[in-house]
């Protein structure tokens, strides 16, 4: 579905923000050289702007911090509809290695909506590219999606309180499922 | 002079003042005193001994001596001595004369104490919350050892928001920050303006203080700091991670073998040619040459990829471990390198000369930002910001770490003490790494990569370690501990002194000069708070968004060259 909306919303030009809410710097700069000549995505129509407000896509970088989150969360505010938000690099995605530090509040998603996550430490910027086209549509996805799910296991939770003594034997009453 | 010969002056100066010196070896001294006389101490070693102010570090010694200890650390940069003066508090009275009047750099390190330990400096004049979020209560402190990394005060508060001080009369209010496009971190600007003029300004910053210190000291071990130390800063992490297991290695007097000095060296001067790439670029663009922007990210690119080749990662090189590093430079590795430096230097000649013979750059850039003498001693100004006002100090020559005492190269200053000097410098020290990475590829000798430590290392001891970054001195403090992780370990990026030099530079400048004036110090959020707006648009005030700033500063651009 959101490949439908993305590709009738924006077409083939995106015009990015990029939030830095308390990261390294390292993904920042992973951004900024995807619009260098290496990389150019301006090719794909994709062009970095200075405010929330003429964006279509906002980058987040970095975990939320406490004294970010508040921040984020107006800048998200300020794009207008229909609006995408793309978590780029571990910490963004995750929380990164200060996920439970006291002053941060863990990945971006806790204060904004995320629809895509590019992982990587930094991600490199072919990942980043690679991302930012898959949601475009511009290329498929080469991944297949796995899901998992709990299947129901035939143990039962072992009550002790519920042995008792029948003609000589133990009988065990109470069966539950996991 | 060694640190045993300025010990015998120190002793002939304060005499029965020194409860106790250790001097671990030739190049450090650890003086402690009582607290009482620390302010007089302070004073007459930065004053009349004309050292240079580096760090104040404040430390929970409670569960091993039942005290707090602060440090104040000064670097005797032609004697090559790193000197603390450390003094131990009562658990009751967790009061220390502020030495702020004397030594202004000190301000921030003492409010970090006060935020962060609970420490309080006693007669430092602006006491207002530094490093933690606004909605933190009074009288939590994180970095106290009875307190768990993860934990948060029930009382806190997330809707609190910072109090700025009063606007002062016939000014207006310009926010700069948190979210800006020539800043890539969040740090908050509050500027006061008058007409085009700024008067003045106030700094919220520490938006990026992720409890990386607290982390160390309390989840994680030795060797996974390095690691940690690395994701500091994104550009210049592996300054980070040599400066911590240099600390950890001079504090257990470890001899690293010296094939892993220069891989250190090579990965370090590879780090500073990507950083001053990218920053020239950088600049250019805030100046509104776009085409520079582009050209020198062009040229830095091959960097990233030799990066790469060697370490696995383009940045976070995760090379270094305690006592040696983790990868080898092969003689394939090598013969590639030289090609890369190569390309390099032809390449960026012509934009040197480009950027020197640009009137437009040099017109917004010259007479931009002052920072001189003066105020480089006063905010303990570092690096780039501090050669360019003609203060040759550079750790890699005053300090030598790694294999930087067998290679040649020149400390590169300028006198104009503008941000023009400061590019000038970048761009000179491009060629300067170029030469040591040659050298050290000549002299790399054959051997091990790594010490084999069997033992554990001792406890309780002190380390110092000053590291040259792109963006000027990075020192850390290990106090080595038990269950295998560092009891203490602080880290003062260079941006930490340099951005409390800032509003002494953009003071009676015209506002567009600002967000160059902030660049110039090559601004490293992150490396700074460890541990920095969405333009908040209230109807009275008059707000220019970032993006209106730079076109602001395009205009004026465009003005001054017709």
């Amino acid at each position: 579905m959101w490949k439908n909306l993305c590709e009738k919303m924006f077409g083939r030009s995106l015009w990015v923000y990029h939030a830095n809410s308390g990261g390294c710097n390292g993904c920042d700069i992973e951004v900024l050289n995807v619009l260098t000549p290496y990389y150019d995505v301006e090719r794909f129509g994709i062009k970095l702007v200075g405010s929330p407000r003429h964006a279509d896509v906002m980058l987040c970088q970095g975990p939320a911090m406490r004294s970010t989150g508040q921040a984020l969360k107006r800048a998200y505010e300020a794009m207008p509809a229909p609006k995408l938000v793309f978590a780029i690099g571990s910490c963004a995605c995750g929380g990164g290695v200060w996920f439970d530090s006291y002053s941060v509040l863990g990945p971006v998603e806790k204060v904004v909506p995320v629809n895509y996550y590019i992982p990587g430490c930094p991600p490199r910027p072919e990942a980043i590219i690679y991302g930012v086209a898959v949601a475009l549509g511009l290329v498929d996805k080469k991944v297949a999606p796995v899901e998992f799910k709990q299947v129901e296991f035939p143990i039962p939770i072992y009550h002790p309180g519920d042995l008792r003594r029948e003609n000589g034997m133990v009988v065990y009453e109470k069966v539950e499922r996991v | 002079m060694i640190a045993r010969e300025m010990f015998e002056e120190f002793k002939a100066r304060f005499g029965p003042l020194i409860d106790r010196a250790d001097l671990p070896n030739d190049r450090r001294l650890f003086v402690y005193v009582d607290r009482t006389v620390v302010q007089y101490v302070c004073q007459h070693i930065f004053r009349e001994l004309d050292a240079r102010y580096v760090a104040s570090i404040g430390t929970d010694d409670r569960p091993f001596s039942g005290k707090f200890l602060v440090a104040h650390n000064f670097a005797f940069d032609k004697d090559h001595v790193l000197c603390s003066v450390l003094t131990q508090l009562p658990e009751d009275d967790l009061k220390i004369d502020s030495i702020t009047r004397m030594v202004p750099a000190a301000s921030w390190a003492e409010r970090e104490m006060r935020d962060l330990l609970g420490i309080q400096p006693v007669g430092h004049e602006y006491l207002k919350r530094l490093v933690l979020p606004d909605g933190w209560p009074e009288g939590s402190h994180p970095l106290r050892k009875d307190v768990p990394w993860n934990e948060v005060p029930a009382d806190y508060d997330e809707n609190r928001e910072f109090e700025f001080g009063a606007t002062p009369e016939g000014c207006t209010v310009v926010p700069f920050g948190p979210f800006h496009p020539t800043l890539d971190e969040p740090a908050h600007f509050r500027l006061y303006v008058e007409g085009e003029r700024v008067r003045g300004c106030e700094y919220r910053g520490f938006m990026v203080h992720r409890g990386i210190e607290k982390l160390a000291e309390s989840v994680m071990s030795y060797n996974d700091i390095p690691l940690l130390a690395e994701r500091i800063c994104g550009i210049c992490g592996c300054v980070h991670s040599v400066a911590y297991v240099q600390a950890v290695e001079e504090a257990a007097a470890l001899k690293v073998p010296p094939r892993a000095e220069y891989i250190r060296t090579i990965m370090l001067e590879l780090e500073r040619l990507h950083s001053h790439l990218l920053w020239v670029g950088l600049a250019c663009h805030i100046v509104g040459f776009d085409t520079l922007f582009m050209q020198s990210f062009r040229i830095r690119e091959p960097i990233m990829w030799i990066a790469e080749k060697i370490s696995g990662n383009r940045k976070t090189y995760a090379i270094c471990l305690v006592g040696g590093v983790r990868r080898d430079i092969t003689h394939e590795l090598k013969a590639e390198l030289r090609v890369v430096l190569d390309k390099l230097e032809r390449e960026w000649r012509p934009v040197v000369e480009a950027v020197s013979g640009d009137r437009n750059i040099q017109k917004r850039t010259c007479g931009v930002g002052v920072a001189d003498k003066v105020a480089v001693k006063s905010s303990g100004l570092v690096g780039p910001v501090a050669r360019a006002a003609g203060v040759e100090i550079d750790c890699r020559r005053d300090h030598p770490y790694a294999a930087y005492d067998r290679v040649e190269f020149d400390v590169i200053t300028a006198e104009s003490a503008d941000v023009w000097g400061r590019v000038v410098v970048r761009m000179k020290e491009v060629f300067e790494s170029i030469r040591i990475i040659r050298q050290c590829l000549d002299k790399m000798e054959d051997g091990p990569l790594g010490l084999e430590i069997k033992d554990e290392l001792p406890v309780g001891r002190m380390g110092l370690s000053s590291v040259e970054a792109p963006r000027g001195e990075s020192h850390h403090f290990v106090i080595t501990g038990e269950n295998n992780r560092p009891r203490r370990w602080r880290v003062r990026a260079p941006t930490y002194q340099n951005l409390q030099g800032v509003a002494a530079m953009i003071k009676d400048q015209q506002i567009a000069d600002m967000t160059i004036s902030l660049g110039s110090i090559d601004p490293c959020f992150s490396c700074t708070d460890r541990m920095e707006t969405i333009d908040v648009r209230s109807g009275a005030r008059k707000v220019w968004s970032q993006k209106e700033l730079l076109e602001l500063t395009w205009a004026k651009m465009d003005r001054e060259t017709k």
